[in-house]
């Protein structure tokens, strides 16, 4: 992508006013859209982002600049620029980039390209039209089928020099159902990190099919009380509580600068003694999954919590400087563009003691959230919010009516300490994650949970 | 420097050596920079050039788009070839255009924004930092202070003779408050547009003092209450409920004001317009993603839906016309549509008389998790809160953890007052929503 020897100049410039560390981050990819609504492939499009962000740190001082210009002389403005924003002493210096090659832990086979639109085309078109003919008052069906090849080169004033290639594929349909007042929906969005041999395991119809009888399903359902109860979280997107409720107040982004409510709590009980949640990059082609982080760190697998006990934060090269920890690989940025930061992989709540049977049949009154939508949290005060896809009350230790309208409340640390029944059936569910870096691709997941109260939001 | 003149004339080229005779290009060159400080000093400081073009094309009847950031010759006529290659798949049969331009274009409001040097912006970070830290001993780690710039220049040349030319930009700052008393931590945050020490220095006491309110917080019993919503928070719920004024969603379903023109879709007390020369919004065009001449229009007036918002192919297809709505949220995206400036309009009530009014309730000055908790498709929402209550027609404690819910055609309607001060967001690309706190009633709320 970028000579190795302009580089190490580039480098040498970021570093000539005092900088400590100086890193390259290169950047081309090429991401496609294809569009289904209205019975049809509405739209196709697709964009190749090329550019460069050079970052410099003195001490925890960071400064962090991108240009599209990929010229040696617009590299070598980019780099002068960020000299002159660091530091201000004259510094010289030697870089000599030594390549390390990472072994590429997520193989993949059909790389999505141009000569694959129509195919690709079919396969949107397969689920949608499921979707629609599950049953007639199916009014829209929306449905995208995406994909990003993504190819990045890591040069730092360490020595490192080296280059990632990542491909995910992910198709999302949304069905809108109605019965000529009101309308409600349901989708699905499973995604890999692979190419379109991902249809091979996930076929359209089936999953146009569930868009469609969430929809169904919510459309025939009551609004959901309002209340504290307890609720029962399904496996799968489920996860999406540990990632908020938890794993944001794991990151060093916020517990580097004291901002979180787990700041300073390594090695004390945090959560039940039936949670054991950890952090996995390293999951061979799982969407949150990553060979290298956007520092050049090799992927890992991070226990967070064991048996209730933190144990570990997910920390990049700045929050590793702040806090005094080595990094964990978990640097990661939407593009070139954004100063990298810690952020999650594939997180997840490990298979617990309890029978699923059990869970169900132990709650008299309380919620069932089969399907779990998104969420947020503020870290400090640990406060989230999720929404409930699709959920059914729970009479008796029986699953009985569909509700809709329902969100969870509540703050990390309690919800935490009330998972107080952990499943048996771990599975993740796929999301994009927001925060300052940029919207990165993440994995939730766990077994179905218990949560003993929460606060449901509903009417 | 990214030579436009030279990337045009190579697509050109390439679109006529491929027999396209209808095209349009869409070229965005952006430059943004941002301090930040923490502690008691600048921690951060970034800044970036981006730029990408977009090319699309109508070939066989059907729009083809394809668009880079690699600003090569070679690139443009890979770009043509790619859009092209797009179109062939597309099975949609709305009309699509290329517009040879309107008669006339409005005239922006906005001045012109200066970009600021780094040293102003790094200097004014750590003056608002300084500022915050100083209003009150409880202010603590995790107090954050940005100041930020952003200008963008959008440019349209297409086949039919039209080259418009556009730049906006603004300056702006945030700041977080972390404030510690008798162990128990909030934070809350201000912004405002404008990188001034005269605009940014106010911010400090509103965010601490926010921050402070929020101590001892309680909860509330789940019931029904009249709410008193927040000027900001308002402007959120509805740039997340904006899509149901799109003619593209009513056409498709989506939402549930299709064929509502002329009928009753809000409380009486409820304007709400679209008006891209506000001149609180710094972020101004004179024309919009497919160079059609943006104007202001009420959306709702006195409570009656006057219109959607139109593209030209949607607008074709509901037979009217584009009302000058037609967006691209990058260069890359495909044309949607979306409002520019997009405002409840204020009525009567100061704050307090909001609170008199309403007697007893809650006031809600934070609304969290609108991204997932709010479906447009079906105007549902239950998103988390929190706020004050409001006790004996004044500002009472604060309340913590409850959600509101419901659905936000049912809310226009359940509006009986509308607040004085219009609050405004910070633009996102040629978008802003604005809009003054209103009373509504009978809003289920979930606590305890």
């Amino acid at each position: 992508m970028l000579n190795k020897h302009l580089l190490e100049r580039v480098l040498l410039r970021t570093m000539a006013s005092g900088a400590d560390f100086a890193e390259i981050f290169a950047e081309r990819s090429h991401s496609s859209a294809i569009n289904y609504i209205d019975s049809k492939i509405e739209s196709i499009y697709d964009n190749t982002i090329s550019g460069v962000g050079i970052r410099a740190f003195l001490g925890v001082r960071t400064v962090y600049a991108s240009t599209t210009d990929i010229s040696e002389d617009g590299l070598m403005l980019c780099a002068a620029s960020v000299a002159e924003a660091i530091g201000d002493s004259s510094v010289k210096s030697n870089i000599l980039l030594c390549e390390r090659i990472f072994p590429n832990i997520h193989p993949v086979r059909i790389v999505p390209s141009a000569a694959l639109t129509g195919f690709a085309a079919e396969l949107l078109r397969a689920g949608c039209v499921a979707a629609a003919e599950y049953d007639k008052r199916i009014i829209q069906v929306q449905g995208s089928l995406t994909s990003k090849d993504r190819n990045i080169l890591i040069a730092n004033s360490e020595g490192l020099y080296t280059t990632d290639r990542s491909v995910r594929t992910r198709i999302v349909i949304s069905a809108i159902a109605s019965d000529g007042t009101e309308n409600q929906s349901g989708s699905t969005s499973p995604g890999r990190l692979m190419g379109l041999e991902f249809f091979e395991e996930h076929i359209p119809e089936e999953l146009g099919r569930m868009a469609a009888a969430q929809a169904i399903t919510n459309l025939e359902a009551d609004y959901c009380r309002a209340g504290r109860m307890p609720v029962a979280i399904e496996s799968g997107f489920g996860g999406v509580i540990f990632h908020e409720a938890c794993g944001h107040s794991l990151e060093a982004t916020s517990v580097a600068i004291g901002a979180s409510q787990m700041a300073g709590k390594l090695g004390q009980k945090i959560a039940n003694k039936k949670v054991t949640a950890v952090d996995d990059g390293t999951i061979p082609n799982a969407w949150g999954s990553i060979n290298i982080d956007d520092e050049g760190n090799p992927a890992c697998r991070n226990v967070l919590i064991e048996d209730g006990v933190l144990k570990s934060y997910m920390i990049d090269r700045l929050g590793s400087r702040r806090m005094g920890l080595p990094v964990t690989g978990n640097s990661r940025r939407q593009n070139y563009s954004y100063e990298p930061t810690s952020r999650m992989t594939n997180t997840f709540i490990l298979n617990g003691p309890d029978k699923n049977s059990d869970i169900i049949e132990s709650i008299e009154f309380g919620l069932y959230a089969k399907e779990m939508g998104g969420g947020s949290v503020n870290p400090l005060t640990g406060a989230f919010n999720f929404s409930v896809r699709e959920g059914y009350m729970i009479r008796g230790g029986k699953i009985c009516e569909a509700v809709r309208g329902a969100s969870l409340i509540g703050t990390g640390s309690q919800i935490l300490m009330d998972i107080d029944m952990v499943g048996q059936n771990l599975a993740c569910g796929q999301g994009m994650c927001g925060s300052r870096s940029g919207t990165i691709p993440t994995d939730v997941g766990q077994p179905l949970i218990r949560v003993s109260s929460i606060t449901v939001g509903g009417r | 420097m990214i030579d436009f003149e030279k990337l045009k004339d190579a697509l050109v080229k390439a679109a006529t050596a491929a027999g396209i005779e209808q095209y349009e290009i869409y070229f965005k060159t952006a430059r943004d920079a941002m301090a930040e400080a923490l502690g008691d000093e600048i921690s951060g400081f970034s800044f970036g050039v981006s730029g990408g073009i977009c090319f699309r094309c109508i070939f066989g009847g059907r729009m083809g788009y394809a668009s880079t950031e690699l600003m090569t010759t070679d690139e443009m006529r890979e770009l043509v070839l790619r859009a092209v290659e797009n179109a062939k798949h597309i099975e949609s049969d709305d009309e699509v255009f290329i517009y040879p331009g309107s008669s006339e274009y409005g005239k922006k409001t906005a001045q012109p924004v200066e970009f600021p040097d780094a040293a102003l912006l790094k200097n004014n970070a750590l003056a608002l930092q300084q500022s915050t830290y100083a209003k009150s001993k409880s202010v603590t780690d995790g107090t954050q202070s940005r100041v930020f710039a952003y200008e963008t220049e959008t440019r349209i040349f297409n086949s039919k003779g039209l080259s418009l030319a556009n730049t906006a930009g603004m300056t702006g700052g945030f700041v977080r408050a972390v404030v510690k008393v008798d162990g128990e931590s909030a934070d809350d945050y201000d912004y405002a547009l404008g990188c001034g020490l005269d605009r940014l220095l106010p911010l400090s006491e509103r965010a601490v003092a926010g921050a402070r309110a929020k101590i001892g917080a309680v909860e509330i019993e789940s019931g029904k209450y009249d709410v008193i919503i927040d000027g900001r928070q308002m402007l959120n719920l509805l740039a997340a409920f904006s899509t149901v004024f799109s003619g593209k969603s009513a056409r498709l379903g989506l939402s549930l004001l299709a064929g509502k023109e002329g009928s009753e879709v809000a409380a009486p007390c409820i304007t709400i317009c679209d008006d891209p020369f506000d001149p609180n919004c710094p972020m101004q065009t004179t024309f919009d993603a497919e160079g059609v001449a943006v104007y202001t229009k009420n959306v709702v007036e006195k409570g009656v839906l006057k219109t959607l918002l139109y593209d030209l192919s949607n607008a074709k297809k509901a037979g009217t016309r584009s009302t000058g709505n037609a967006s691209k949220g990058s260069y890359a995206d495909a044309v949607d549509i979306s409002p520019l400036c997009l405002s409840i309009k204020p009525g009567a009530c100061s704050l307090e008389e909001l609170f008199q009014i309403a007697l007893g309730g809650l006031y809600v000055t934070e609304i969290k998790g609108l991204h997932a908790g709010a479906n447009y498709a079906t105007g549902d929402f239950s998103v988390e809160c929190a706020g004050f209550l409001v006790e004996d027609g004044q500002r009472g404690r604060p309340v913590k953890s409850f959600t509101i819910a419901g659905n936000f055609y049912g809310l226009l309607k359940s509006i009986t007052h509308v607040g004085s001060k219009v609050e405004y967001g910070i633009p996102s690309g040629y978008t802003v929503f604005a809009s003054p706190a209103v009373l509504a009633r009978n809003i289920s709320t979930a606590g305890k």
